[in-house]
């Protein structure tokens, strides 16, 4: 009755993920080269920790994967991670610490303003390249930060593969009209301008703007608005969740027929387990396939297997677990890159092999071969929530920006 | 000027500010009776939200049976603080009690983690979902009944405080301890009846508030915010409270529709400003307060 009272709602995919952290090495020791150190500064605790756990998830079970594979060019994989609480002085002392005592030539980071705040060191230093959470798109911008990436799309990719799927919605001739809403934050207000730009390219209106602040708001002011200026779309970016599911349901009890889109952190499986029949229609852009998805590969299904075993209790593995896993792919395909052409692992020679990926099949994580361009994967689909069924369908094709 | 819309908003902005006055109250209570700021007032809020997930999400019991018992839950929690932790700090400074206050909320925090996980949650469903409509204005239900919920309860409190001997007792401690205490009042058990009863006010507004906007862990973050309707009306002032609470709910959502989301928390803020300069003690608050 208890576990019952209190698993409601509640995802400890973590727990178990610990326990593989801490036996993911003992095979890797059996083998004789030097250990290849993944980093990482993961935020288990804090505000982040509902994706924290599934992300240190993801990279653990990765590091059991590929190391049950023989590891990089036969180097063992040792996953080493402080948890940060999603605080940017404790990822910094984390990624300190984990330096010190080990040579990282990749990093995890848990935060835009983290991998930020350390750019000016990673690009002295020369020594490791940073991916992480964060799709930031100021992250992309090569000349201020040249050893850092993001695995998927940036946050104004994710825009443009967003607008692009509204623009292909039209009626008679004429492009729908959107609106945006997002969060007070930096992470809120990210891709607007470039979105609005895009938009006005594209020839969709922008019919309204509203800000709020992130997380439990009441929005019906912001309703109001709404209900006049009548956008066919609305994309919300800066939430997890809440005001997204009040935003819905109000609009539709005044009768709009809206349709409402969202970026990476807000289509994940979240928004069905706790929004329910109110999620249906709910759309988003993703770059993986979800984990329960009628999609298959090589890869995919190494990692569902991977993930049955780690934690045959966890059922559905959410969106942060694929991008954990998405990330120490890209790593070992970088590493093993580097290694290939005979160079070291400095955080140049690694910046330029990851440059050099050009119509890359990941084994059904993306859906299509992937190119990237200016430090991301510019690439994503944009998935419907089928409430009675409780997943993501595809509702498009996979959309590679230029 | 579109009237209507402004008329929409503002209707908006008062039944929030209905509940503003009701968290507003929590921090009164307990400031009026025991001169003790209580930083912890959002986490006991949020306590109370998640028993309400845990009684009719996880129990699946009614929610009209769920409300009143996390209530219940969220203020005897205030009382066992009172006595637990607040209680052997008497005597002590006032940042001290403070500090204590604010390290009961992490503490909150972290137990709800440990129990519900980090994960953003909804609440069940229990207030109607028909559009309320006031002439041709339009009123989103949750806002409307859940500002109905919270009048009831403030007209409670305030008969309570008016005409009960608990009321009396309180107010007397209030004015005078030193006299409440000869005239045979158990000052002791007023402090602990103003945690329970402030942390009842503050309960009740958590799952209110959740209903309408969601629940996490860092839901607590809006009893601070809260704090500047307190101050405005006055620490020590259940009417202040009250009529700051609405002010306050009506010009923040006023300012986020004309100006900008990102305008809300500055026009409060700026109003705060202009009371602490006009007025340090609050527009109903007494004049003898010593601020920390």
């Amino acid at each position: 009755m208890l576990k019952n009272i209190f698993s409601k709602g509640r995802r400890l995919a973590g727990i178990g993920s610990i326990a593989a952290a801490l036996v993911a090495a003992a095979p890797a020791m059996a083998q004789d080269k030097e250990p290849i150190v993944f980093g990482g500064s993961i935020p288990l605790s804090g505000v982040f920790a509902f994706a924290g756990v599934h992300l240190h998830a993801g990279l653990t079970d990765y590091t059991t994967w590929i190391n049950s594979e023989g590891g990089i060019n036969g180097h063992p994989v040792k996953y080493v991670m402080e948890d940060t609480g999603y605080e940017v002085d404790r990822s910094v002392a984390a990624f300190k610490k984990i330096t010190g005592s080990n040579t990282v030539p990749v990093y995890y980071g848990d935060s835009t303003g983290f991998m930020k705040t350390i750019a000016s060191e990673l690009n002295s230093r020369g020594t490791t390249l940073m991916s992480g959470a964060s799709f930031a798109t100021a992250l992309t911008d090569n000349e201020q930060y040249p050893y850092q990436f993001v695995p998927g799309p940036n946050y104004t990719q994710m825009f443009g593969i967003i607008l692009e799927y509204i623009a292909t919605q039209g009626k008679d001739g004429k492009k729908p009209t959107v609106a945006f809403v997002y969060s007070d934050t930096e992470f809120g207000k990210d891709p607007i301008a470039n979105g609005k730009a895009k938009a006005a390219e594209m020839g969709i209106e922008v019919v309204e703007e509203i800000v709020t602040k992130p997380g439990s708001v009441d929005v019906s002011a912001e309703v109001l608005k709404m209900r006049r200026a009548r956008p066919d779309f609305v994309v919300f970016h800066g939430y997890v969740l809440s005001p997204i599911n009040e935003f819905m349901v109000q609009m539709r009890q005044m009768g709009l027929d809206t349709q409402f889109m969202g970026t990476f952190w807000s289509t994940d499986k979240l928004i069905i387990n706790k929004m329910g029949a109110d999620a249906d229609g709910y759309m988003g852009v993703m770059p993986y396939n979800y984990y329960d998805s009628a999609e298959g590969g090589p890869m995919l299904d190494a990692l569902r297997a991977t993930a049955e075993k780690s934690d045959p209790e966890a059922g559905y593995r959410p969106t942060g677990y694929m991008q954990g896993w998405f990330n120490a792919m890209v790593w070992t395909e970088v590493i093993k890159r580097t290694m290939d052409a005979g160079k070291e692992l400095t955080a140049e020679n690694m910046a330029e092999s990851l440059a050099s990926i050009k119509d890359w099949d990941t084994g059904g994580i993306i859906g299509i071969p992937v190119t990237v361009k200016d430090m991301s994967f510019p690439v994503g689909r944009i998935w419907r929530v089928n409430a009675k069924e409780g997943r993501y369908e595809p509702v498009s094709d996979w959309i590679h920006l230029d | 000027m579109d009237w209507l819309f402004f008329g929409e908003i503002s209707l908006a902005g008062l039944a929030m500010g209905g509940l503003y006055a009701l968290i507003g109250l929590g921090f009164v209570i307990i400031y009026k009776a025991t001169r003790v700021i209580n930083f912890a007032i959002g986490e006991i809020m949020m306590f109370a939200a998640y028993l309400f997930l845990a009684f009719a999400g996880g129990m699946e019991m009614s929610p009209w049976v769920a409300l009143p018992l996390a209530v219940l839950g969220g203020s005897v929690l205030g009382g066992v603080i009172e006595k637990v932790m607040i209680r052997p700090m008497l005597g002590e400074s006032s940042i001290s009690v403070v500090m204590v206050t604010i390290g009961i909320a992490s503490i909150l925090v972290g137990l709800v983690e440990m129990v519900w996980g980090a994960d953003p949650q909804l609440l069940p469903g229990f207030l109607p979902r028909k559009p309320v409509f006031i002439g041709e204005m339009y009123l989103a239900p949750k806002i409307a009944y859940g500002f109905l919920i919270g009048a009831a309860v403030l007209i409670v409190y305030l008969l309570y405080f008016r005409f009960s001997r608990g009321g009396v007792a309180l107010r007397a401690t209030a004015s005078d301890q030193a006299a409440a205490y000869s005239m045979g009042i158990n000052v002791r058990r007023v402090f602990n009846l103003a945690w329970v009863f402030g942390s009842l006010a503050a309960s009740l507004a958590g799952v209110l508030v959740a209903a309408t906007g969601g629940l996490s862990p860092q839901f607590g973050a809006i009893g601070l915010s809260v704090l500047v309707v307190v101050i405005v009306g006055g620490l020590d002032s259940i009417v202040g409270a009250l009529i700051a609470g609405v002010f306050i709910g009506w010009l923040e959502t006023v300012a986020g529709a004309y100006l900008g989301g990102e305008y809300r928390m500055p026009a409060t803020f700026a109003v705060l400003a202009v009371i602490l300069v006009l007025r340090p003690y609050g527009l109903f608050g007494t004049h003898e307060i010593e601020r920390v």
